[in-house]
């Protein structure tokens, strides 16, 4: 992006503990899309989702003045994200997991979107399947498989070690495969991955 | 061997499961089509999560961050000016909890007890109405109630000395209080570099035209110029015939008048021309 001429996000965070009064906005409209499908995504409502995304982004405007730059800005934004989300889970445990009021916040969800063209059954399928997974793993697989984190990204964003983001993914692909095997048939691109490849996208 | 489990094929993609017994599951692979089928199908499931295009955020979520953010903006500017008038005469009060500032400016605006928070939110812009007698020389969104408060709290001998605050020193001691929303005052002058003190201080007597909210970049700018010293008027201008903005800070026993160009943000604090005003425009 700063080739583009534009200032990185590292820069922007700068600004924005410099005082900077809309660095922090033009940071977080860079990423929100991302953030939302995350925060969506991990807590399958879109209600909660927007509570969590509303929280880590509070979080992230007063707390910037800590990031150190260990990890890009956008993992960091991530991982704060991920933890609100987590944190809201956390809070309804005691919620079945696929309760009457789960299926009207997921019609919801699926009517939400936009754009009528992007609402395929593949992933309508994909978003209730996700459901079937226990609040972690589903976490782990969606910053994964489907935002394209590396696994020590992955680490960074969960707070836990590579090998866990590792078996957490595959025990999610191997939970999910009897409920999207049947999807697979209409992509062309189905071909075999490496473990490599598996094991580190 | 008998055929891989799905648990143990999926953990061996992850690359979890190494050395011997890897390699035993590579051999049984090159063999068999049925696991080899299975491994495929666990790889399409993450080609298959991959292919799913991110949900865009609907419009009233993003209406909603964008008015957080900017109350965290506001909250965070109160803070700021806060702390940087630690120096001042008489600081203003603390507010009990850090999280509600959107919500409390809104109640503000809207409380019915006008004269004094009024006065709060709208600061040096307020005290700029006042000509020398009191006269409210300006319209405001402050109110009548606000004007007479305006009016009471001018002292004669300082006629811009910033509206008093709480009504207890409203009346016999002008006292400084924090500006909450940076009101800029819009005004007709026409500087120059030149004599740009004596300018200043003139420009400060005349009428004002009215009042607005600063915008975003132009607070940023104004904070980071007075850095955390009392803020005494911030002005629309024009100087050297370009538009730009006059702010005036207390720095010490003297003011400062900055001339900010209008690409002046918080990161660019890029500034025409600057100037003490000796004779001290705030008063006592």
């Amino acid at each position: 992006m700063p080739d583009q001429g534009w200032p990185a996000d590292q820069e922007l965070l700068r600004r924005h503990v410099a005082g900077d009064a809309e660095a922090f906005g033009e940071l977080f409209r860079r990423h929100r899309d991302r953030l939302w499908a995350v925060a969506l995504r991990t807590l399958c409502d879109p209600e909660e989702a927007a509570d969590a995304l509303q929280d880590a982004m509070v979080s992230a405007f007063r707390r910037a003045g800590d990031f150190r730059g260990e990890s890009a800005v956008t993992t960091w934004l991530h991982r704060i994200v991920v933890n609100a989300s987590l944190d809201r889970l956390r809070r309804r445990a005691a919620r079945p997991a696929l309760s009457a009021g789960d299926e009207q916040a997921f019609e919801a969800l699926v009517a939400q979107d936009g754009d009528p063209a992007r609402t395929s059954d593949t992933r309508l399928d994909v978003n209730a399947a996700l459901r079937l997974l226990p609040p972690q793993q589903r976490a782990a697989l969606v910053v994964v498989d489907m935002l394209g984190f590396s696994v020590a990204d992955a680490a960074v964003i969960l707070d836990t070690s590579p090998g866990t983001v590792k078996s957490r993914c595959a025990r999610a692909r191997a939970r999910l495969l009897p409920h999207l095997a049947h999807l697979q048939g209409n992509r062309s691109d189905s071909q075999s991955v490496s473990p490599a490849q598996g094991g580190d996208t | 061997m008998t055929h891989l489990d799905t648990d143990v094929l999926a953990e061996f993609r992850a690359g979890l499961i190494t050395g011997r017994r890897g390699a035993r599951i590579t051999a049984h692979l090159a063999g068999c089509d049925r696991c080899t089928a299975l491994d495929d199908q666990l790889a399409g499931v993450s080609v298959l999560l991959a292919s799913v295009p991110a949900p865009a955020m609907p419009d009233s979520v993003a209406r909603r961050l964008d008015t957080v953010l900017a109350a965290e903006v506001t909250r965070r500017d109160n803070a700021e000016r806060a702390r940087g008038d630690g120096t001042a005469e008489s600081p203003a009060p603390r507010r009990p909890g850090g999280n509600r500032g959107f919500r409390l400016l809104t109640l503000r605006v809207l409380a019915p007890a006008a004269a004094v928070v009024v006065l709060a939110a709208g600061g040096y812009g307020l005290s700029r109405l006042v000509g020398p007698e009191g006269q409210v020389t300006a319209s405001s969104s402050a109110g009548s109630a606000a004007r007479a408060a305006a009016g009471s709290a001018a002292s004669p001998g300082h006629p811009y000395a910033p509206a008093a605050g709480p009504a207890k020193g409203a009346v016999s001691r002008p006292q400084r209080i924090t500006p909450r929303p940076m009101v800029v005052v819009t005004g007709n002058a026409n500087l120059s570099r030149a004599g740009l003190a004596q300018q200043v201080e003139a420009a400060l007597r005349a009428p004002a035209l009215g009042t607005r909210q600063a915008p975003s970049r132009l607070r940023g700018c104004v904070l980071r110029l007075a850095d955390g010293h009392p803020l005494q008027r911030v002005e629309s201008v024009r100087f050297e015939g370009r538009s730009a903005t006059l702010v005036v800070a207390r720095t010490g026993a003297d003011d400062t008048a900055w001339i900010a160009a209008q690409d002046c943000s918080a990161a660019n604090p890029h500034v025409l021309a600057v100037t003490s005003l000796t004779s001290g425009i705030s008063g006592p």
